[in-house]
């Protein structure tokens, strides 16, 4: 971390984070011209976003820390409304109302949730006695709750089970009791056939059920999983070259650009490019890890180590949906996959990391 | 306010839970390289493999037919490139509505329609092509193409017709094509480890297997191997370009045994009757002649036929399809005698001295049943070669009647009677040699002497193929030793029925043709009428089938009036003598006298093939 003078004012930046983040969304340009078949306004639009991304984080990172801090009550409650406004008036796409037209950009508040939920809780817990108590816990998790069902409404699972794993994230971090989190996972277990009937929609449970099984239905709703797999595995140790994988040029894989992009890239580069992805983002993860352990307070520790895990659950659920280990549940590659408002989300969580890596106080708290 | 102890404590917790969550990520990060591993470097080879199945389908190349030639390099079938209109039934709604727009701009006639509208349903299910019509002109050509983009469902394209210049000439013995059936294609599909699907099947149209004669029996080699286009195919299955073409491997053509002219006399000579002519080479046992009468074309029956005009051959009275040289089942009649005649000699019942006198009829001592000759009168005191020469019935009813049953039919087996002696015909039938185990079990009926009777003139259950007489009759020609018959020239490994006579001597087989020669050059010889007819020597035997069997010439006069009830004429010879190159065997339905009728074609056919 630096913080670079010079005459007038002084620049808050931590070059590994900002180095590494701009090396991936680099690469991921790459990617996605060879994923989209070398569509150059999918990558043009990308190089928009990534350009605007990238900027933002070094804005975001600029203020002191205890704005977010001061602002955080508001932005959750302006992005619940975004989200509320968004089940209101948007147009259904796909049976869901997730995105909000802005003209220019088709946000998905959902996706500020993700971060304005986390930040909100560090706040929350700022003044709270550590480890967390009982009734700061249900408090907590009653926000949590609103915030899941609100998304859940649109409806989007996936991303309301990621956002309700920020919140936890921050409890967990904040001293959650063994006790607690053992009997909540009892009861999660045992209510789990009383969930698959009520809540999950016939689609998404077969979608679970291929899943465990993808072969039982290769042309039906395993066609994503098998071909993903194929993919992957015909990359082989060194791939098959730049824009020279058959399942995505001949249209064998699905959500080339999206979801299933890291398909893309390991059929084209093999083991040996997974290998060199996947380091570049155990190290953003682990450089979080380490920002977070050396935070100057509580605030900027809880929210740094919530909003990095958000970083790395994304990344596995994405990584462990195209390798066939969980179901297709819609999940980003950060950073890579094409996107507005969740590739956005996390140059703005980002910046947000840095501005709280970079920012020090005389005497911690 | 927060005290100093509560910030250390807090730390603690913070960084005990870091390491747990660190732990954690750090397992899943090791979970999931083992899982790319795994798929990438392990299992690489089955991934490998399912992506290239994924982008690449294959489409099939047909090989082309071997051609079929007589042994004197005469096309006798060919591959007649045609231009078809072609529809695909699976596109089409109202095939009726259809016909009619395409007979606005090519002519599409009855049979031509009622061949699409039957097969319509069937290849629409399967989705396989149909030829509407047929070997278009050049000007249904240019009709067609200027307007093609009216019927998107149909096309030109250049097909192959199995046709022969003789359609009617070797229709049993090189027999029809026809398509595949669904299953035969893809067991011919897999046995040459291409894979059949659905989409394969579409692309293997047109293709032609033999369904009878040598195009059957031969189909394996004459059929080839089927080539390979390679398409790299997009996810909608979307062919987008060639990457690779493994060319077909066309069929092998087939030197027959048979010999164009022979066949065109025989044909010409046997004009239409029922009946069946066949010619074996003796040195090698190939059949030179194999014709059934009446036949049929088979450029029809192989490129389409509607079922109206297949009813008509099916129904026709004649029987047009039923192969007589290896399927009609004929009694020998007199032609049997010389083999009966050799029976004696070997049992030694007989020699050339030995006579009986023959009053125009035998006489069982068992029930003093009275078993006629032809002759009226008989043929007086009689041996062994005139017996041949006149066709005593008496000498040989006498004979057989002296014979030991069991040893008769195995020495009469020998001869290849009740017995499969082609190795390459189509579907060949074996005749009847009865016997007594034989007539128990299917006519509940003892052996009387009776029958053993009737053996010895070739009547009674005793019945056998053209191809089996002509058999018999290259056997005789070459005294006692022939190879099987086939319809190739080439014969190796083929095996060689030897009889097993061991008291049957070079002069016994001598005197066997002397006497054989006698039915025509002798004066009471019972063909002496085709004397004049040839320059060499024939050795022969007649023979006439009764059907109905009668007390008297009178009776036979009553029944004749039915065509139908009239005797057939059988003929067998070989020649030239005494240096015998063609065995021939001819059969003609109710024809009544086999030295009269059967006789002159089978002189013609040997003139045909003995020119000097």
């Amino acid at each position: 971390m630096k913080q670079a003078s010079f005459k007038r004012f002084t620049i808050f930046f931590d070059q590994y984070l900002f180095i590494a983040i701009t090396l991936l969304s680099v690469m991921g340009l790459f990617f996605l011209y060879s994923a989209s078949q070398g569509n150059i306004n999918v990558v043009m639009k990308q190089s928009i976003f990534v350009g605007f991304g990238i900027f933002l984080m070094f804005i975001l990172s600029q203020p002191d820390p205890d704005i977010y801090k001061i602002l955080s009550r508001v932005f959750l409650i302006t992005s619940l409304i975004l989200v509320l406004i968004t089940i209101l008036v948007a147009k259904e796409i796909n049976g869901a109302k997730r995105w909000l037209d802005l003209g220019v950009f088709t946000l998905q508040p959902s996706e500020l949730v993700k971060i304005a939920l986390p930040i909100y809780l560090a706040a929350y817990l700022f003044e709270k006695p550590i480890p967390i108590d009982l009734k700061n816990t249900f408090k907590s998790l009653l926000i949590i709750a609103v915030c899941f069902l609100l998304i859940a409404r649109q409806p989007d699972l996936g991303t309301s089970l990621v956002v309700s794993m920020a919140g936890v994230y921050i409890l967990f971090f904040a001293g959650l009791s063994w006790k607690f989190i053992g009997s909540s996972i009892i009861v999660f277990l045992i209510s789990l056939p009383f969930l698959w009937n009520n809540f999950l929609q016939p689609f998404q449970q077969q979608r679970i059920l291929t899943s465990l099984d993808p072969s039982a239905d290769p042309f039906g709703s395993g066609w994503n999983i098998t071909q993903s797999k194929i993919a992957i595995g015909s990359g082989g140790i060194s791939g098959k070259g730049f824009e020279a994988g058959s399942q995505s040029h001949l249209d064998f894989l699905p959500e080339t650009e999206t979801d299933f992009i890291f398909a893309v890239i390991a059929e084209e580069f093999g083991f040996i490019g997974v290998c060199i992805l996947l380091s570049i983002y155990m190290f953003i993860f682990l450089r979080c890890m380490y920002l977070a352990f050396n935070a100057r307070d509580r605030f900027c520790r809880l929210t740094i180590g919530g909003l990095s895990l958000i970083f790395a659950s994304t990344l596995f659920i994405n990584l462990a949906m195209v390798t066939g280990l969980i179901p297709v549940v819609g999940m980003p590659l950060p950073f890579i996959s094409k996107g507005g408002s969740s590739l956005l989300s996390f140059y703005i969580a980002f910046g947000i990391i840095i501005s709280m890596a970079s920012h020090k106080k005389l005497m911690q708290r | 306010m927060i005290d100093i102890e509560d910030r250390f404590i807090e730390k603690r917790i913070f960084k005990n839970r870091l390491i747990l969550i660190y732990l954690f990520f750090g397992f899943l990060f090791s979970a999931f390289i083992y899982r790319t591993y795994t798929l990438q470097v392990y299992s690489y080879s089955s991934y490998e493999s399912a992506s290239i199945k994924n982008k690449t389908r294959s489409i099939l190349v047909q090989p082309k037919r071997g051609i079929v030639y007589d042994r004197n390099g005469n096309i006798l079938i060919n591959n007649v490139p045609s231009y078809d209109l072609i529809i695909q039934p699976s596109k089409i709604d109202n095939i009726s509505k259809y016909l009619e727009r395409l007979n606005n701009v090519i002519l599409i006639d009855q049979d031509e329609r009622d061949y699409v509208l039957e097969q319509f349903d069937n290849k629409s299910t399967y989705n396989r092509e149909l030829a509407v019509k047929r070997a278009l002109s050049e000007e249904e050509i240019a009709r067609f193409e200027v307007r093609n983009y009216l019927f998107p469902e149909a096309l030109i394209d250049k097909r192959y017709r199995r046709e022969s210049e003789y359609p009617y000439l070797f229709s049993h013995v090189l027999g029809f094509v026809g398509a595949a059936e669904n299953e035969t294609m893809s067991e011919i599909l897999t046995t040459q480890d291409k894979f059949p699907g659905e989409t394969l099947f579409k692309y293997a149209n047109g293709y032609l297997i033999g369904k009878t004669g040598i195009e059957n029996t031969y189909d394996n080699s004459l059929r080839g191997s089927f080539g390979e286009k390679i398409f790299e195919v997009d996810a909608r299955g979307k062919l987008l370009k060639q990457i690779d073409f493994i060319e077909p491997t066309d069929g092998l053509d087939m030197f027959t045994s048979l010999d164009l002219e022979a066949q065109k006399v025989a044909f010409e000579a046997m004009d239409g009757r029922k009946g069946a002519v066949v010619v074996v080479e003796i040195e090698t046992g190939s059949i030179i002649t194999y014709l059934s009468s009446p036949s049929f074309s088979i450029n029809q029956i192989s490129n389409g036929i509607s079922s109206v005009n297949f009813e008509k051959l099916i129904e026709d009275k004649a029987k047009p399809f039923f192969d007589r040289a290896s399927q009609g089942r004929y009694s020998p009649a007199s032609t049997i005698k010389p083999a009966i005649g050799l029976y004696g000699l070997q049992s030694g019942i007989i020699n050339w001295d030995y006579t009986i006198d023959d009053p125009g009829f035998f006489v069982l001592p068992e029930d003093q049943r009275i078993y006629r000759g032809w002759k009226k009168g008989g043929h007086g005191n009689i041996n062994l070669e005139n017996a041949l020469i006149e066709s005593s019935n008496t000498f040989f009813f006498s004979l057989a009647y002296q014979s030991e049953i069991k040893d008769l039919i195995d020495h009469l087996s020998n001869f290849g009677f009740g017995r499969n002696i082609c190795v390459d015909c189509f579907n060949p039938g074996k005749g009847l040699l009865p016997s007594p185990e034989w007539k128990m079990n299917n006519l509940n009926f003892g052996w009387f002497k009776g029958d053993s009777v009737n053996l010895g003139v070739g009547q009674g259950y005793l019945s056998a193929t053209p191809v089996q007489l002509a058999f018999y009759s290259g056997l005789l020609s070459k005294k006692g030793s022939l190879k099987k018959l086939s319809l190739i020239n080439d014969n190796v490994g083929k095996e060689t029925i030897v009889l097993p006579m061991t008291n049957i001597t070079s002069k016994d087989w001598d005197k066997i043709h002397e006497s054989m020669i006698g039915v025509i050059e002798n004066p009471k010889g019972t063909a002496k009428r085709l004397k004049n007819l040839k320059s060499y020597n024939i050795a022969a035997k007649s023979g006439t089938v009764e059907l109905v069997s009668l007390d008297s010439k009178e009776d036979y006069e009553l029944v004749r009036q039915d065509i139908l009830k009239r005797d057939h004429a059988i003929m067998i010879a070989f020649a030239p003598m005494p240096n015998p190159k063609y065995a021939i065997s001819v059969v003609i339905e109710n024809a009544e006298s086999g030295g009269s009728v059967a006789g002159p074609v089978a002189v013609k056919v040997l003139n045909s093939l003995i020119k000097e």
